[in-house]
């Protein structure tokens, strides 16, 4: 039971401690009960207002609960009210005495005034006690029939609430063909668009086990249908268009025409005041265009104005929600949003989360027209006040510089940042400078000029560190001290904390010794022993790996370390266009705010409407409590697998421990990447333990940038159930397997772990 | 589908819980939703949607009070933060104001509004007109009643008539002595001028709003002088789209008392009414600021409430920033302030001043952004122009007024 838990954990001062104060109610209450007294109402609503405020602070006045009832005969509507709230407050946990409710409830079903009718069929539906739903089944048949649109529309949402309290009742009492009659002839549309929710939900969870529902589900999407919402979609309140927009969405019209019909009827919902309706929209007409290209395209040319006045108007929560779309849609189709590229301009005090979908809009939409402005643009947001953004702005620049043919301004840019003298603009500069020079061989000699006035010292960062590491070994030919910077560099290396640094530090020493060896060999000799020294598995491999290399042979040696590179061509993508494809299908909901499908956070029982359980919900907020703080990290993973993380987690450590070494989708393609090599070499670390002979010896080629593939795909994944500790799995393939996991078993599961 | 909504004080305290549906919602994921509040600082607060271990939620931060709705389905996120957005502004509407005192005085009013508004998770009806029919709101006449009549309920005695009537968001048939109908033109001028002094953008967010007081089921038409300006267009539900379509024409039954008929964008403007120009010089530990303010292009009407402002950054250790007209204020959060009000005839206002920087810091190397406000009366500078308003099915001669106002929105200038 929730609140007396809330009450102990976080007594406040300015809350009353409860005890003395719930007896001394209840005495109150059983003097007020029987007395008929004149001006009786007014005390009666003092002490109901009393107890509803214990309720919503947290105090368990459930003891209350035969008081309040005997109180509750009044005609007073504000009383019946509060005590309405009591009652399907506390029902549940005392289905005993909610059978006493029962009685003046159905007599309030029967009132003259359909405002207590309504409500009273309302609490009566929202008591919730399993063993009290054939008391139901009467008032909710008379509630459909009543003369009143308000009680009907009561006693729709009733029918839904009884199914999900006892689906069998439900059915037998046959309000689902109620319902499907009311939805087709009510004269009122809340009931219309009532009937429409409820029976999506019933006809999609008795849709597995009965085949009419599967077949009334079907026919909820037939043209007549579809037609008939359509027509009458100007009198549905705006939260009831959204829903009948969702049934359109995935109606699929047999003719083209149709989709023209659709449209023509449905563009003025473009210009409705709720940004909920104008979504919606959107999302039909994308669904609908999606096989016709270059109406979908016209599409995109007639969606932009509403979206960016959506963006521009609005709270900023909104506006979050609009631009996630946005975001999606510009990176699906940037060329068309190319001229409004000021729309994503930042501004000073937008939150941070916003100006970076903003960023990544921008850095899509350059192209050979707006490039200049677009850079000038993001080069002043690298004096921002706000650092992560100063840093996303130049990573910004650093990706337009790459996806662009003439990128001859944007290295003048990039190299005026590294002459900027704040370390984090260094930082970030640097690294992009590397990713550059990957792609543009032929910028080196302008680039090293300046790189080689950067000292080293002020540089603090591991990653900008590792870059400017890869350039002196890259570039060692032309920057005359680089071997003397990296002998400082070895020399200190003890006090080099970050393993990734330390790897580049071996690598770039090597090529070094390869292109000027008399002026090198001293610093490789330090370096090599103290890698081999070093605690850090991978870099005590690696230079072991090169000293053997180099006794081996020497030109071998220069041929695996240092081969002639060629120019990278695309970066890698982060996110597969499939994805991105199963985001868009996916338009207009969660997904696209978390950028990712559903299946990737959501378990398949909760895609459909309503078939969770509350003992879930229970039970991970318990294990949380005891547990003394949720992490952070826990919380991140969860985006993943959300709701399933706490079984998911218990059970097989391993997998989800492996998520990090194998997050392969980021994998930027890089041939000798630091990032890369620990993966392959970490990865080596597992075959070996395993015992694949033959994976760790392709690892190696492949860490020494031999041109094979990028490791390749790790071993079948194992029978299920069979989830060992060691078990070589990517989180993606791991889901799945586990979503096809019986449902039962999880529900054991959770058994077993409480 | 929503499942819970719950309304927390600015302290993480839950001030009211509301469940929706047969699935509870433990309170504890509130305690789980402050705790990653306050450990993850703003940056999270202002996150609109989270994921915790069991339940997306949902937020809305309004007057301190923090509007938290759960669910477990997938759902339209925008659908639930409009639907927060709504519930925040009918409660504002209703109790006259927001904070925490209000909302725990009149939780009974809340918990009733939300009972109307959302029904097994999902939204029902939000039109403050209907609302208002079947809850009475807690108004000043309603206490006098009732110390008079000793009839205390807030349940008004008329039913919800205006769900049956064939324009849901109108109250049926209501009564005016005097008919009144009033019409305003509300403009928010967003602009960016860049470190070169250029206007990088500009453009003009703006509302039509209508207050109307009018008695019976009036048709109004409203038509502009110059419609081809507007950018783009979002409507109220009560406006009819095929005149709009066809002649630029607003043609509605309005609500009644005051709505958003209309709102509108208007790009690519070429000019702001006044000019800022800072200026920073760093060198040997300090920066000089300056910073002018004028007239560039002068609207006709009188500009006033000007302000400049602008956030210290973090290395600097004290500011002493003076002004030739208006005051300047150093606020709490290290934001330098410059109110303006006016313009004067006689001289260009201009603060000058040093920033010391930290001690080590030869040069200023982040850059403040300056953000001016200023107010028009009387002009909306998207150009727009009411052409006239035309009156039906009214039983006398209504009065009609209409006034204009342009503001600065997110107008700013970097330095």
């Amino acid at each position: 039971m929730a609140p007396p838990a809330q009450s102990q954990r976080s007594p406040s001062p300015s809350q009353p401690s409860g005890k003395g104060e719930v007896s001394d109610l209840k005495s109150q209450l059983r003097q007020l009960a029987g007395s008929r007294a004149p001006g009786i109402d007014d005390s009666k609503r003092e002490l109901f207002k009393k107890v509803i405020s214990y309720m919503t602070v947290g105090i368990d006045v459930s003891s209350l609960f035969g008081e309040m009832v005997m109180c509750s005969a009044t005609s007073d509507i504000v009383l019946k009210k509060m005590c309405y709230l009591y009652v399907g407050n506390y029902a549940k946990v005392n289905p005993d005495l909610a059978l006493l409710t029962i009685n003046f409830l159905q007599r309030d079903c029967k009132d003259e005034d359909p405002m207590i009718r309504g409500l009273a069929l309302r609490s009566l539906c929202s008591l919730r006690v399993a063993n009290l739903v054939e008391y139901l089944v009467g008032p909710l048949g008379s509630g459909l029939k009543d003369n009143n649109n308000y009680v009907r529309t009561v006693a729709v949402m009733g029918v839904l609430k009884l199914y999900h309290i006892s689906a069998s009742t439900c059915v037998d009492a046959d309000f689902p063909a109620m319902l499907k009659h009311s939805m087709l002839n009510d004269s009122d549309a809340q009931v219309v668009a009532n009937c429409l929710s409820a029976l999506q939900e019933i006809w999609s969870s008795e849709a597995s086990s009965s085949e009419e529902a599967s077949r009334e589900r079907e026919a909820l999407l037939s043209k007549p249908v579809v037609y008939y919402f359509l027509n009458r979609i100007k009198e549905f309140s705006e939260w009831a268009q959204c829903l009948v927009l969702e049934l359109v969405g995935k109606y699929v019209p047999s003719e083209t025409s149709e989709i023209f019909d659709i449209m023509n009827l449905l563009e003025d919902r473009l210009q409705h005041a709720n940004g909920a309706v104008v979504l919606a929209t959107i999302k039909v007409f994308l669904q609908l265009t999606l096989s016709m290209t270059d109406v979908h395209q016209q599409v995109y040319e007639r969606i932009k104005a509403p979206l960016l006045t959506l963006v521009s108007s609005g709270s900023p929560e909104q506006s979050y929600a609009v631009l996630s779309h946005l975001h999606l849609l510009v990176m699906r189709a940037p060329f068309i949003f190319s001229s409004d590229y000021k729309h994503f301009y930042c501004q000073y005090n937008e939150p941070s989360y916003v100006k970076k979908l903003k960023l990544e809009m921008l850095t899509a939409v350059a192209n050979e027209s707006n490039t200049y402005e677009i850079v000038t643009e993001l080069c002043e947001y690298a004096a921002n006040v706000d650092i992560p953004i100063a840093r996303e702005s130049i990573r910004a620049v650093g990706k337009i510089a790459l996806q662009q043919y003439d990128v001859n301004a944007i290295v003048d840019r990039l190299l005026q940042f590294l002459e900027m003298e704040k370390d984090y603009v260094t930082a970030e500069a640097l690294v992009l400078v590397k990713d550059l020079l990957r792609k543009y061989p032929q910028w080196s000699q302008d680039c090293i000029a300046v790189v080689g006035n950067i000292s080293s010292k002020n540089i603090q960062e591991p990653k900008a560190k590792a870059a400017l590491i890869w350039m002196l070994g890259e570039y060692s030919q032309d920057m005359h001290d680089a071997p003397y910077i990296l002998e400082s560099l070895i020399e200190n290396w003890e006090d080099e904390h970050s393993a990734e640094v330390r790897l580049h530090l071996l690598t770039a020493v090597m090529k070094c010794f390869f292109k000027r060896p008399p002026e090198t060999q001293k610093a490789l000799g330090a370096a090599l022993a103290a890698g081999l020294a070093d605690f850090h598995q991978d870099v005590h491999d690696r230079a072991l790996f090169y000293y053997r290399l180099l006794q081996y042979n020497v030109s071998v040696a220069q041929r695996v370390v240092d081969p002639p590179k060629q120019a990278v061509s695309v970066f890698a993508d982060t996110q597969s266009s499939e994805i991105k494809d199963r985001i868009f299908d996916e338009f207009n909901s969660l997904s696209v705010v978390y950028q990712k499908p559903s299946y990737m956070f959501t378990d398949k029982e909760h895609r459909g409407p309503f078939e969770f359980s509350d003992e879930l919900g229970h039970l991970s907020i318990g294990a949380e409590s005891t547990g003394t703080v949720v992490p952070a990290q826990r919380v991140e993973a969860n985006d993943k697998d959300l709701l399933l993380s706490v079984s998911e987690k218990e059970e097989s450590g391993g997998p989800s421990n492996n998520a990090s070494a194998y997050s392969a989708p980021s994998y930027d393609g890089s041939s000798v990447s630091a990032a890369a090599s620990s993966q392959m070499l970490s990865e080596l670390a597992i075959s070996s333990v395993t015992g694949h002979a033959s994976q760790s010896s392709l690892a190696i080629d492949d860490l020494l940038g031999l041109g094979l593939p990028v490791a390749p795909a790790p071993a079948p994944s194992p029978p299920l159930l069979k989830l060992n500790s060691k078990a070589v799995l990517d989180p993606g393939t791991f889901q799945q397997k586990w979503r096809q996991l019986p449902i039962s078993l999880s529900q054991v599961y959770f058994s077993t772990m409480t | 589908m929503l499942q819970c909504i719950f309304l927390l004080s600015d302290s993480g305290e839950v001030m009211l819980e509301k469940q929706l549906t047969g699935h509870r919602v433990d309170r504890s994921i509130c305690a789980w939703f402050w705790e990653q509040a306050i450990s993850q600082g703003d940056s999270f607060k202002l996150q609109p949607v989270i994921a915790s271990p069991t339940h997306y939620l949902f937020q809305v931060v309004r007057e301190g009070i923090t509007y938290l709705a759960c669910t477990q389905v997938e759902m339209p996120p925008l659908m639930a933060i409009e639907f927060l957005c709504r519930v925040a502004d009918v409660l504002s509407d209703y109790l006259g104001g927001l904070n925490e005192d209000v909302i725990k005085d009149n939780f009974i009013i809340v918990y009733e509004l939300l009972d109307e508004m959302i029904d097994n998770g999902f939204p029902l009806t939000t039109e403050p007109n209907i609302l208002r029919e079947m809850i009475a709101q807690p108004n000043i006449v309603s206490k006098v009643l009732s110390v008079v009549t000793g009839n205390s309920s807030n349940v008004s005695e008329t039913r919800p008539g205006a769900t049956a009537s064939c324009v849901p968001w109108r109250t049926t048939d209501p009564k005016y002595a005097n008919n009144e109908v009033y019409v305003d033109l509300v403009e928010e001028m967003d602009a960016t001028i860049n470190r070169d002094g250029v206007l990088v953008k500009c453009e003009i967010y703006g509302e039509v709003q209508v207050n109307s007081h009018l008695s019976g089921l009036p048709d109004l038409t409203l038509s502009f002088a110059n419609t081809s300006i507007l950018d783009d267009v979002r409507f109220h539900p009560c406006v009819r789209f095929r005149p709009w379509e066809s002649n630029q024409i607003l043609s509605f039954v309005p609500p009644d008392g005051q709505f958003k008929l209309m709102s509108y964008r208007v790009k690519k403007l070429k000019s702001t009414p006044i000019y800022v120009k800072p200026q920073l010089t760093s060198g040997g530990g300090t920066c000089r600021v300056d910073v002018l303010v004028g007239i560039r292009n002068d609207p006709g009407k009188t500009i006033d409430s000007i302000t400049v402002q602008f956030q210290l950054p973090h290395c600097i250790l004290s500011a002493d920033m003076t002004s030739n007209h208006g005051t300047v204020n150093i606020l709490a959060n290290k934001t330098c302030l410059w109110s303006i009000g006016r313009i004067p005839k006689d001289k260009a206002p201009s603060m000058s001043g040093t920033l010391v920087l930290e001690t080590g810091l030869e040069r200023l190397h982040v850059f403040p952004t300056f953000q001016v406000a200023f107010r028009v009366m009387g002009v909306a500078l998207s150009g727009l122009q009411i052409d006239k308003l035309d009156l039906k099915n009214l039983p006398n001669r209504p009065y009609k007024g209409f006034r204009a106002l342009t503001r600065a929105g997110e107008f700013e200038v970097r330095s």
